[in-house]
């Protein structure tokens, strides 16, 4: 089915993880609005740094990337919108996610014990966040450049817009003026893996909008029943799943605030910042590594269903040589790619391409009893593909209870990890979900497929990872690691997972069209 | 005949019927399971002091303790029940017609194991108290005397399920109960005794059935409408 | 006082239908129970989320008459009482109905009065919204139990009893290979059921009076 969505509309974070198109180095930036007036002039004066969804190649002219040095992009909280201007009438029809705010959800989103509010950093203590502003730049310097600008034009506000300060840092600093983000290095090198050491950000879905190369449409799609390695086995997803105003995956337009023109081609934008306690992770590994037969990379990859180094998923790499093996070719095909930029061959595109595929073509079907990829693995919980059909032919679509609950996954690994033993610091990943509903997409997937088993039928167990594991009473959580029915090793059982992954603050944001930031920037936001 | 009749022998050669020659062919024979009873109560029109009687029902309704203390705890083999009162039915705006109920009804919806006579007599016998509360603004349930009377009171307000959909399993609460008492326990205990050396298991094990006693349907056990993990010893 | 009770959601929902096509539901209803309609409701125990449901199609005459005392009732339309007693929270339950088997809950509320079918979503959840009746009080049996739990342990503890009966005295090697064998034969129920976590705002709001409660009666 042909979409007609003006590009030019959208803002770029909701087609473009930057982290991906060579930006690896990001600032994100509050800002509380004191006055209505000096807000809609900021809101204004930014308008034309803002990066759009635009495809970069197309636009190339001369044949050069038309790709900027750095993006810009703008959402702001309910309370934002309120300091705006925006009319009671237009505000009461936002989803009252939004509208409270991820403080206030904290008990849907399990933020409970040292996830609590209570230990966030300093600028979510007081009352929220108005507007968020980020920067994604080729380099430090460009960052930084972008960022004078936009201190520029606050400093117009005369203090009619403050920025807020309260940021946690890798020196102990508490009132840091922005959050950086950067992806890792290693000996210089840039590399694809958060700080547990697992290569991240594989997996995005595939929306008809997405503007990137159609054969990502697998893996990234929703699944049919066709062969999941090819085309056959996928379809884009509906673009109204990330985007208001469009068709989404209950054959509808979803819901959005009012006027139209406010919500069409807006969306809405979960920030989080998680601390990861690698200290915590890297002790557990080595430990209970040494019980599994396979050891602890096998363990790495029961708990995330991926291998840590390549990224292969364990439901087609079982064993750690198969994964090597396909980890090596792959990452050749990354060198030779690399090496022959700006112009590389099409074999060699070809051959990256076949591989990279396969960390995404794949479903559970021959894996319905998890011998290989356990069901409560952090992918397999996320994006169940098709799995909770138990392999049966039982409902409209494969996907039917996952298509409504993709998100897309945008952020970068902020910190360093100056002592792989200990949890101190400040290091982990801001995570930033882009989805039409909150609590219908993000929410579900926090509470339902992260903090509960229970769609995997395993009861009260949690995502290994990113599970909220109780830290006091009962000692942590638990896993199964199911084997293979007809062998006979027994499963084998994880006890005592500790907290891996802590909330260190976030709230929740609107983010508005190029047309609806010029319409609040006026201050023509009427409702019927 | 009228048509509602003639639509009446058809639903019994269609329905029943068919259902009927099903189970004679297949040989199959209910056996006590899974079953549902659905019940709307008349309440009397009519009010004493400032409330209407169907408003003192849904209070008491409303009032009636939770969980593991919910009268409905101590009525042997209910898995789930609930009651509402209906002020009326909906409107649905035009062109629906509208129309209205002339009583309030007690909704009383249970799941629950077993052969109904049974499992009313329980619940007289083990909430009787309650039982006389909850109805006793509802339309001649003054003449209920005793279990027999309970039973037939609540038959004469029953109706027929089309369908009964059963997406759990079908056996006697207590077994249900043990079954998810053990179910827990054993969880635990493959948790705890992992890489122990044969005796070592065996052992263990041994000491595991000593303590949960499988086959014993009454203790140790879980708790019926516990909120809470609570295990009934012996 | 409230739709919840632990893991399980009550949801009560009564609609018109025409009398006279209400046998059309009676018959569909039959015809699911039937082996060849089993297809209809192959989803329904795929989506696993259901420990009871019912429909009960009662029409103006079923309504229980009890004494002359008690006015006749005058409606003319048939009335749909549905109970469902499911696990998650409202949205889940509803949403998973309309993606996974919106065809099979069509036939089930066919020719009820606006019935404005399950697809799309939005006219959907609002005609359940509408025509749906709060529980005044709702009881389950195992309030830390979802469906899919009652299941495992059914199988479970079935596959445990028969293990202990055939090989608690077995040599040690031979007990340890059949225990080995029994936890592979179960590792699908291996599980630790904990309350429920909160999944709604009114979930929230069960668990705030519990605790107040709680708190009270410790005190």
């Amino acid at each position: 089915m042909s979409t007609h969505i003006d590009l030019n509309d959208i803002q770029g974070n909701i087609v473009k993880g930057y982290g991906h198109f060579g930006y690896p180095k990001a600032r994100y930036i509050f800002y509380r609005i004191k006055e209505c007036k000096a807000g809609r002039q900021f809101v204004q004066d930014i308008n034309p740094l803002i990066t759009t969804g635009v495809a970069w190649e197309m636009t190339a002219q001369s044949g050069e990337n038309s790709a900027p040095t750095a993006t810009t992009n703008i959402s702001f909280t309910y309370q934002g919108l309120k300091m705006l201007g925006v009319s009671r009438l237009s505000l009461q029809s936002f989803p009252e996610d939004f509208a409270m705010g991820m403080k206030e959800r904290k008990d849907i989103l399990g933020d409970d014990q040292t996830s609590s509010p209570q230990h966030w950093d300093q600028i979510w203590q007081g009352e929220a966040v108005h507007i968020w502003i980020s920067i994604n730049g080729k380099s430090e310097d460009v960052v930084e450049k972008r960022y004078q600008a936009i201190c520029d034009i606050l400093a117009n506000t005369n203090q009619g817009v403050e920025q807020v300060l309260g940021h946690t840092g890798d020196q102990g600093e508490t009132n840091l003026p922005y959050q950086s983000a950067s992806v890792i290095y290693k000996n210089g090198k840039p590399q694809a893996t958060e700080h547990f050491g697992y290569r991240d950000g594989i997996s995005d879905p595939y929306f008809s909008a997405a503007s990137g190369n159609p054969d990502r449409v697998i893996g990234g799609g929703k699944p049919t029943r066709g062969n999941p390695a090819t085309k056959e086995g996928w379809e884009p997803l509906e673009n109204g799943e990330f985007i208001l105003g469009h068709r989404d995956e209950a054959f509808e337009t979803p819901k959005a605030p009012q006027p139209p023109l406010l919500a069409f081609n807006g969306t809405f934008m979960v920030y989080r910042k998680l601390h990861e306690n690698v200290g915590s992770f890297n002790k557990y590994m080595n430990e209970e590594g040494k019980k599994l037969e396979g050891g602890k990379e096998l363990l790495a990859a029961k708990f995330s269903g991926r291998w840590r180094d390549s990224g292969a998923p364990l439901t087609q790499f079982p064993t750690e040589e198969e994964a090597k093996a396909f980890g090596d070719k792959l990452s050749a095909a990354e060198k030779k790619l690399y090496m022959e930029q700006p112009n590389p061959s099409a074999p060699t595109v070809a051959a990256y391409t076949k591989l990279r595929q396969q960390l995404v073509a794949f479903n559970y079907d021959h894996d319905l009893d998890g011998s290989r990829c356990p069901m409560g693995a952090h992918v397999r919980r996320i994006n169940p593909r098709g799995a909770l059909e138990d392999g049966k032919t039982a409902f409209n679509t494969p996907g039917a209870l996952v298509n409504r609950r993709r998100i897309l996954r945008r952020g970068l690994p902020y910190g360093e990890v100056k002592d792989e033993s200990s949890n101190d610091g400040n290091h982990g990943i801001i995570f930033m979900v882009i989805n039409a509903s909150i609590s219908r997409q993000f929410e579900f997937v926090q509470q339902q497929w992260i903090n509960y088993g229970n769609d995997f039928k395993l009861a009260n167990e949690k995502d290994p990872l990113l599970g909220n594991h109780n830290c006091q009473a009962d000692g942590g959580g638990k896993m199964i690691l199911p084997n293979d029915p007809k062998g006979d090793k027994p499963p084998h059982f994880c006890a005592g997972i500790p907290r891996f992954v802590e909330t260190r603050g976030g709230d929740y944001f609107f983010v508005p069209s190029l047309t609806a930031l010029h319409m609040l920037a006026e201050g023509i936001v009427d409702p019927t | 005949m009228s048509l509602s009749g003639l639509l009446s022998v058809l639903k019994i050669l269609f329905i029943g019927g068919i259902q009927q020659l099903f189970n004679k062919l297949t040989g199959k024979k209910s056996p006590p399971s899974a079953a549902g009873l659905t019940i709307l109560c008349p309440i009397i029109n009519g009010s004493c002091g400032q409330k209407s009687y169907a408003m003192q029902t849904r209070q008491y309704l409303q009032d009636m303790p939770l969980h593991e203390e919910s009268p409905m705890a101590k009525v042997p083999n209910t898995y789930l029940c609930r009651f509402y009162v209906l002020n009326d039915v909906f409107y649905e705006g035009a062109p629906a017609v509208e129309e209205h109920l002339n009583s309030k009804y007690i909704v009383f919806s249970s799941n629950y194991y077993g052969d109904l006579d049974t499992y009313l007599t329980g619940m007289w016998e083990h909430a009787q108290e309650e039982v006389q509360k909850i109805w006793q603004h509802a339309v001649t349930f003054d003449r209920v005397q005793n279990a027999a009377d309970f039973v037939a009171y609540i038959k004469r307000c029953q109706v027929n399920n089309s369908l009964f959909f059963n997406g759990s399993t079908g056996e006697p609460l207590e077994e249900q109960l043990k079954n998810l008492y053990l179910k827990q326990e054993f969880s635990r205990f493959v948790y705890e005794h992992q890489g122990l050396k044969p005796e070592e298991l065996q052992c263990a094990f041994k000491a595991f059935i000593a303590r949960t006693q499988p086959k014993n349907m009454s203790a140790p056990t879980w708790i019926a409408g516990a909120h809470k993990e609570i295990v009934k010893d012996s | 006082m409230s739709n919840i009770a632990g893991k399980s959601y009550a949801m009560n929902v009564v609609t018109p239908a025409k009398w006279y096509l209400t046998w059309l539901n009676k018959l569909f209803f039959g015809f699911v129970q039937l082996p060849g309609g089993a297809a209809y409701l192959k989803g329904l125990l795929t989506l696993s989320l259901i420990h009871y449901a019912r429909w009960a199609i009662v029409s103006p005459k079923q309504f229980p008459h009890l004494d002359p005392s008690q006015p006749k009732e005058t409606i003319k339309y048939s009335y749909m009482f549905f109970f469902s007693n499911f696990n998650g929270s409202w949205a889940q339950y509803v949403d998973s109905f309309h993606t996974a088997i919106p065809g099979g809950l069509d036939l089930f509320w066919t020719k009820n009065v606006k019935y404005p079918k399950s697809v799309p979503l939005q006219p959907f959840h609002a005609y359940i919204t509408y025509n749906q009746v709060w529980t005044n009080h709702y009881y389950n049996a195992y309030p830390l139990a979802s469906s899919n739990d009652v299941k495992n342990a059914q199988h479970l503890s079935g596959k445990l009893r028969a293990f202990n009966d055939v090989h608690s005295n077995d040599d040690p090697q031979d007990f340890q290979q059949a225990y080995n064998a029994l936890l592979l034969e179960v590792q699908g129920a291996i599980s630790i059921m904990e309350p429920t976590p909160i999944i709604s705002l009114s979930a929230q709001a069960v668990e705030e009076r519990l605790s107040h409660e709680s708190e009270v009666n410790s005190a």
